[in-house]
């Protein structure tokens, strides 16, 4: 049994007088994927910044990749993709450019290759020379989730990863999850609800008042069914 | 412990302000050539000495909070920048009175009010960051590194300065230091004064280093309540 | 390296594409020279001394805003904290930064020597070329100090009107060199008659270059 991607002992996180995280403890192994659900506030995306090293705990602490997180190495970062809220992009740069830069970034070999490729898995090929300004927020998430995921990373954090996405743009999304994890990858994502991702298991953990409830059974996450858009919920 | 300290630095500097007023006006002749203004030199002298050291303060408490994490550290280091910040204010307001009388201007660009006015200047932007700013670790960080980098400076300042005035020597004239104290009594009341005025810094110093501690560890409480009232409600 | 040459090669890009607003701040730090030629206009004054003194006052300005906008881009859709989660190196980050900075005052550099050679009726000749150097260490360590304050400045509510409150003090050093040297060589000064001044400008360089070097990952970034 290999060392698990990410894991945390205790976690805890105040702002001011408020506890946004306590006691807050999961671990995740390589090909495995979880969902963090929960309302608004609720402290999903301040796990995720913690994980990604953009924060420290107020207490205990998180591991990736067996390092704390605090102190991340270049080599564990090259293999950490991360959506946020913010698509990182550049509005000035077209789509291609934008990707070709990450990759770049990421050390890929044929970054213009790999942009032009990963454009068209998330059907943004025919505008790939146009300004990310011009996009409208679903094509901006889908290109945030190609960013994140073009050096195919060992894990991906991804917060709301279906926000602003038509059923389409949800579709390609999952598609993208559904082979992170059959690529060998741990994902760890949050979302207001369960999504449900044909063929794929995930653990679901719901937080609440900055507790982590265990998780679900696996009876409750049906396999096979189609996945469902979660706009409006 | 620290009260105890703070109240030793208050009376040790009264008793020494005291002695120092006394042998500025009573016991030191003043210098032949320049009359009673020369007086000012006693205070002009300790007031650099202090403005100067408190700054190296602020670089050196920067360096630890950088290093060590430790919010006394920023504490100390913001501290010292206000109280050098007054004493700095108090040089430079000594040098522009000593310069009237002495050269009939009220300023003068000589090497030593020019380098102590850079550093006035720094003390400036180093406040005026923290003012535009809340109190969160990353302004503390950002406050460390900028006092790092203005003290770095400092010798690059002092050189260039002193190089600068050295060419130009007929704008102005180059003013006398503490060298050449031929009195025996003057070179008394000099110590004296350096220390009357180091411990006056020192003692406030102290005072605002207190109130920034206490203000820090609210903050702390702060973190401690808020675990406590959530382990109280989990309780229900 | 080829992460410096990736943020490099993208920042470039961004500018050229911002067009206009390039083109304007180069314009507004040339301008800069035009009022100080009537505001410093008097037949007492050296030309030469003054005509050092206006050209260092126009790439001060051109120094600060091209450093500011060199981290500028970072802002739009939080890409900063692409960059810091990317396997990129701070240190790397500052170098990119700090060419882009120092690129962008060049440019506005050569346009001010011209225009002062024209308004202050000087010759386009040795002087200028023995210049050149001097104006380079110039560039370089205000660019490395503007591009490490910067960072500072862009996170706090002072924003654009700290950064030559913070900058201009520190850069004492390296300006009063810069004018001495500078006003030097347009005399006829051969560059070895100046090497008390070169030496501060290239230790200023040397400080500042590490400080933003080391020090950068500290100020940039999110907590």
């Amino acid at each position: 049994m290999s060392a698990p991607v990410v894991e945390t002992h205790s976690l805890a996180k105040t702002y001011g007088l408020a506890l946004v995280l306590r006691d807050v403890g999961l671990r995740l192994l390589s090909g495995a994927g979880a969902f963090v659900i929960g309302g608004n506030g609720a402290g999903k995306s301040t796990l995720l910044r913690i994980l990604a090293g953009l924060e420290a705990p107020s207490g205990g602490h998180a591991l990736v990749f067996g390092q704390d997180t605090r102190k991340l190495a270049a080599r564990y970062r090259r293999r950490i993709g991360v959506m946020a809220h913010q698509s990182f992009l550049y509005p000035n740069l077209t789509a291609r450019e934008n990707l070709e830069f990450f990759a770049e970034l990421y050390s890929l070999t044929e970054p213009r290759a790999s942009a032009d490729r990963w454009l068209s898995t998330i059907g943004l090929a025919d505008v790939a020379d146009a300004r990310v300004r011009t996009f409208s927020r679903g094509m901006e998430q889908r290109l945030s989730a190609a960013r994140a995921m073009i050096a195919e990373p060992a894990l991906l954090l991804l917060d709301e990863p279906f926000a602003s996405l038509d059923h389409d743009g949800a579709e390609i999304v999952a598609a993208l999850i559904r082979g992170a994890i059959e690529r060998g990858a741990a994902v760890i994502a949050t979302a207001h609800a369960v999504p449900e991702i044909e063929g794929v298991e995930f653990a679901v953990y719901e937080i609440s008042r900055g507790r982590l409830a265990e998780p679900a059974p696996k009876e409750e996450v049906r396999r096979g069914s189609r996945i469902r858009s979660l706009l409006g919920r | 412990m620290n009260s105890a300290i703070r109240n030793g630095l208050g009376y040790t500097t009264l008793a020494l302000m005291i002695a120092a007023l006394f042998m500025v006006f009573d016991y030191v002749p003043p210098e032949a050539e320049q009359g009673i203004a020369q007086l000012i030199f006693y205070f002009h002298v300790p007031l650099a000495w202090v403005a100067f050291a408190s700054f190296g303060i602020v670089a050196i408490a920067g360096i630890f909070y950088l290093w060590l994490g430790d919010q006394l550290w920023d504490d100390l280091g913001y501290a010292a920048a206000e109280t050098g910040m007054v004493f700095c204010t108090l040089m430079i307001v000594a040098g522009s009175i000593w310069a009237k009388p002495i050269w009939g201007t009220w300023w003068t660009w000589d090497s030593r009010l020019t380098t102590t006015f850079i550093l006035w200047l720094m003390y400036c932007g180093y406040l005026m960051l923290r003012a535009s700013a809340d109190d969160t670790p990353q302004v503390a960080r950002f406050a460390a590194v900028l006092g790092i980098v203005a003290v770095l400076d400092v010798p690059i300042v002092i050189a260039s300065v002193r190089l600068w005035r050295t060419i130009h020597p007929a704008v102005l004239v180059t003013k006398q230091g503490g060298h050449g104290l031929e009195d025996p009594r003057m070179v008394a009341t000099l110590m004296v004064c350096l220390a009357a005025f180091t411990a006056l810094w020192a003692w406030l110093l102290m005072l605002r280093f207190m109130q920034l501690r206490t203000r820090s560890r609210m903050g702390t409480l702060a973190v401690r309540i808020a675990f406590a009232n959530a382990a109280a409600s989990d309780s229900k | 390296m080829s992460g410096f040459a990736a943020v490099l090669r993208k920042d470039l890009r961004l500018e050229l594409r911002s067009g206009e607003s390039t083109l304007a701040l180069l314009a507004l730090s040339m301008l800069v020279l035009v009022v100080l030629v009537f505001a410093l206009d008097s037949a007492r004054l050296r030309s030469v001394d003054v005509a050092a003194g206006a050209l260092w006052v126009a790439m001060v300005f051109a120094g600060m805003l091209g450093a500011n906008r060199a981290l500028l881009a970072e802002r739009d859709n939080g890409a900063i904290r692409g960059l810091l989660l990317s396997p990129l190196d701070p240190g790397t980050l500052f170098a990119a930064k700090l060419a882009a900075a120092l690129i962008f005052m060049a440019v506005a550099e050569v346009g001010a020597v011209i225009l002062m050679v024209l308004f202050f009726n000087l010759e386009f000749d040795q002087s200028i070329a023995r210049l050149a150097p001097i104006l380079a260490l110039g560039a370089i360590g205000f660019s490395a100090l503007a591009t490490l304050l910067s960072a500072i400045t862009g996170r706090t509510r002072g924003g654009d009107m700290l950064l030559p409150i913070l900058a201009v003090p520190i850069f004492v050093p390296a300006l009063i060199a810069g004018v001495k040297a500078s006003a030097a060589a347009l005399g006829g000064a051969p560059l070895s008659s100046m090497g008390d001044w070169l030496r501060i400008m290239i230790a200023f360089d040397v400080l500042f270059v590490t400080a933003g070097y080391l020090l950068f990952e500290l100020v940039v970034g999110e907590d």
